[in-house]
């Protein structure tokens, strides 16, 4: 309970700093959206009249603003630059801080992106349904919390190594290629298709976008929700393991 | 000539900075290729789908990607370097150093530094477009091999320039920081501009010239270069490096130093 009013306490708090740096905010935002528009444009182009792949795309745009994760600019710098020292001495989990910075820049991105979400809508010609818009909703829920446990497990590999940032970009790569943003899971080739329905990536991207694009059978949604409850297990697990194993390596100097 | 030998040094410099650290070397080359490969796998399971993607086949598309990567690595070794965050250099007053040497200043600014690790992304660009055009049905002839590469500079001219514009928005509005931007729209380059609807083809076209960068040059290649094409090409290539002369003149006419 009082984990959940200072999380709270933390989110407005950088909520409002982040306001100071709103024109910096919608580069950040063109940024994550650039993706997720290219795969409108190539797959609309690919399968014309193909409205299933374009309100994928569109959901797809959503979800990748509600995920978004700079865990190695919120974090690793931090452990870089020695800011961790103070955070150590807070009498609370370090991870509550962090949490709360990716929150704030989550509802900002959402924020700022809603206009971009309904032109694309618009321009795409695309229609939703309530019913798997529900269905889909713990979905990203659950994908919003697998992305961050990755680039956050990703972003503590600053305790080792000087390039934190090229280990986040490299999760970044694979969740654009098997994680439903180059292509969408459903349309992958038939042998490899098992294998991205079970890889973690499509859990923290592409699977609510299926859902609220009405591309899976019931019996698909059930399994896809397993995979996101055993990914959430195996994540939540490496990220205590990787911490205790990395803060024992910190050191800095001064105060 | 001499701004040529004064370049040659500064690459040798960098090379040899970046050749001591050998962990680095190798994680970014990972990187790369791990960035290469993911493109040509997304290309792959684009066309499993359908034949064509707005009239182009996959050896032309793959042709394309890897114009895109060795145009892109230019702009990471040599450009980014440079200008990432300029707009700190401007309200700092750090451009003074710059300023005092006596090389010209805009050749300092945009090209006084590189990162020669960005050239594995130009030789893994080359071996990809190697690829596309094995799998072409006719063979390149000489002369489109020779467009290709007139389009490539023109390409490499007019990103340096679009990069450069940029990073000078910031004499007249230091807080805009275009960077991130620059960044992402850079990334529509990597499939044809037929595939982006009319408002945003235009747009890529000749506002961020996007299609100067990897569809052009391509296009060339596959489909022999057209003589309008080129010359416009050249026309618009020598223009926006005119232009870029002129706007940074007038910016550093706006630039007050750190101690005025």
């Amino acid at each position: 309970m009082r984990m959940l009013r200072l999380l709270a306490g933390y989110v407005r708090r950088y909520f409002l700093e982040v306001m100071a740096w709103r024109s910096f905010l919608v580069t950040l935002v063109v940024n994550q959206s650039v993706t997720p528009i290219i795969g409108l444009a190539v797959w609309s182009a690919a399968l014309p009249g193909n409205t299933i792949v374009t309100t994928y795309y569109v959901a797809l745009l959503a979800v990748q603003l509600m995920t978004v994760s700079y865990e190695h600019h919120t974090f690793s710098n931090g452990i870089y630059a020695g800011d961790l020292s103070a955070e150590l001495l807070k009498p609370q989990p370090v991870v509550l801080t962090t949490l709360g910075v990716n929150v704030a820049l989550r509802i900002w991105h959402v924020l700022v992106g809603l206009p971009l979400i309904v032109v694309a809508g618009l321009v795409a010609g695309v229609s939703f349904d309530s019913s798997p818009v529900l269905l889909a909703m713990p979905a990203v829920a659950l994908a919003a919390a697998l992305r961050f446990l990755f680039t956050y497990v990703l972003a503590l590999s600053a305790f080792w190594t000087e390039r934190a940032h090229g280990v986040v970009g490299l999760g970044e790569t694979l969740i654009f290629l098997l994680g439903g943003a180059a292509a969408p899971i459903t349309l992958f080739p038939e042998g490899i298709r098992p294998l991205g329905e079970a890889l973690p990536f499509r859990a923290m991207l592409g699977f609510p976008a299926e859902i609220a694009s009405g591309s899976l059978s019931e019996m698909q949604v059930l399994e896809g929700y397993g995979w996101q409850a055993c990914w959430m297990a195996a994540l939540a697990i490496s990220a205590v393991l990787v911490w205790r194993s990395g803060v024992r390596r910190y050191t800095a100097v001064g105060g | 000539m001499r701004l040529l030998r004064l370049f040659g040094a500064i690459v040798s410099i960098s090379l040899r900075r970046e050749l001591a650290h050998r962990a680095n070397l190798i994680f970014q080359m990972l990187l790369t290729v791990v960035d290469i490969a993911s493109g040509l796998a997304a290309l792959r399971i684009v066309y499993m789908q359908t034949d064509t993607l707005a009239g182009w086949a996959l050896a032309e598309a793959v042709v394309l990607l890897g114009t895109y990567q060795v145009v892109s690595g230019v702009l990471s070794t040599f450009v980014e370097p440079n200008l990432t965050w300029f707009g700190n250099q401007v309200t700092s007053g750090e451009l003074d150093t710059l300023l005092l040497k006596p090389v010209n200043s805009a050749f300092l600014a945009t090209l006084g530094t590189c990162a020669p690790l960005g050239l594995s992304q130009v030789a893994l660009g080359t071996v990809v477009v190697a690829i596309g055009i094995s799998d072409l049905d006719a063979g390149p002839t000489a002369s489109s091999i020779a467009g290709w590469l007139v389009m490539l500079g023109v390409g490499i001219a007019i990103t340096w320039a679009s990069r450069v514009l940029v990073a000078s928005l910031s004499f007249w509005a230091p807080q805009t920081q275009l960077d991130v931007v620059y960044e992402a729209l850079w990334q529509f380059g990597r499939y044809p501009v037929s595939i982006y609807r009319q408002p945003l083809r235009f747009v890529l076209t000749w506002v961020l010239p996007v299609a100067f960068i990897s569809t052009f040059p391509a296009r060339a290649l596959t489909g022999g270069a057209s003589p309008v094409l080129l010359a416009a090409g050249l026309a618009v290539g020598l223009g926006a490096v005119a232009v870029v002369i002129l706007v940074w003149d007038a910016g550093l006419r706006r630039y007050t130093s750190a101690t005025s």
